[in-house]
């Protein structure tokens, strides 16, 4: 009988929890039925400058920066072994856990750190791909920062790497 | 097993404490809270979202109702079980080799590592003592 009514007291709370928590945020639930946040939990009233690309949208980038355009900056938020291994060319590696918790090192003598992009306007930020979220929480920190249009490429490294574009190792 | 009133009431404030914390944390931030549950990479999108809606209230009513007494073991046994699912996740993480921030206490997360791992096992043991308590009667 005891666990009976265990049983139904945590019911009881869980209930309580989703009607208050829908009550709560009923807009937002109202906005993700709709379908926004599919690509990644990344609120547009919240982070204007964020947004969404494709590989042909990443490809086209990619081909401007080859060409000389400026201003345009590719970032990997992976970890230094993984960027180490292979990378989109000219990436500049900003591991998120470095970002998340910079340390002295991170710091340049200027005082400039890990998170200025001097002379970048487009950040271009991916992470591994598939389900890594890594790009989005990086892309989050540079934007409070100020920067104003970063796009977030979803497909990642592996969907770069399999399409068998050119790539990148550290010695 | 713990049978002191003023222990047991202690450790019932350490452990809702903490849980009304790291969910009030949440609750300001909900997009946060789902955004870090899907770093975790084991949790659909969908799932990711209505947790992060759900599970905030349910450690800030459960930590409430374990400090006033009110469902005192059925809240506990709630915040022991999340607290297992809480472990088993970041050893997973670990295990996969998954370098992310634990979204346990919203934009005030740290490192989902070893240590939290360790944190999470101390509350547990805790949350698990006053499950089991039978708190003796004050006698006169």
């Amino acid at each position: 009988m005891d666990s009976r009514k265990t049983a139904r007291e945590i019911l009881l709370i869980l209930i309580l929890s989703s009607v208050l928590g829908a009550a709560v945020n009923f807009p937002l639930v109202r906005r993700f039925a709709a379908g926004e946040f599919r690509q990644g939990f990344v609120d547009p009233r919240e982070y204007a400058g964020i947004r969404f690309i494709t590989l042909a949208e990443t490809e086209d980038l990619f081909a401007r920066r080859m060409q000389g355009a400026e201003g345009l900056l590719f970032v990997d938020s992976r970890r230094p072994d993984d960027f180490a291994a292979g990378h989109i060319p000219g990436a500049l590696n900003v591991p998120l856990e470095r970002a998340q918790h910079p340390g002295k090192k991170e710091t340049g003598p200027d005082g400039s750190g890990m998170l200025d992009f001097p002379g970048a306007q487009t950040l271009v930020i991916y992470c591994e791909g598939g389900d890594c979220q890594t790009s989005i929480s990086l892309a989050k920190i540079i934007h409070d920062r100020g920067y104003q249009d970063i796009r977030i490429f979803t497909g990642g490294w592996a969907e770069w790497r399999t399409a068998g574009l050119p790539e990148e190792k550290l010695q | 097993m713990i049978r002191n009133r003023w222990v047991l009431l202690l450790l019932r404030v350490i452990v809702g404490g903490v849980f009304i914390w790291a969910g009030a944390l949440k609750i300001a931030d909900p997009l946060g809270f789902a955004q870090s549950i899907k770093n975790y990479q084991v949790i659909p999108h969908s799932l990711a979202f209505l947790i992060a809606v759900v599970l905030p209230w349910v450690e800030v009513l459960s930590g409430a109702f374990l400090i006033i007494g009110f469902f005192r073991r059925s809240s506990a046994l709630l915040i022991s079980l999340l607290l297992a699912g809480f472990i088993g996740l970041v050893a997973l993480a670990l295990a996969r080799g998954i370098d992310t921030s634990c979204g346990c206490f919203g934009s005030l997360s740290r490192r989902a590592d070893f240590s939290l791992i360790l944190t999470d096992a101390v509350l547990l043991a805790f949350a698990l003592c006053i499950f089991f308590a039978r708190p003796s009667r004050q006698s006169h």
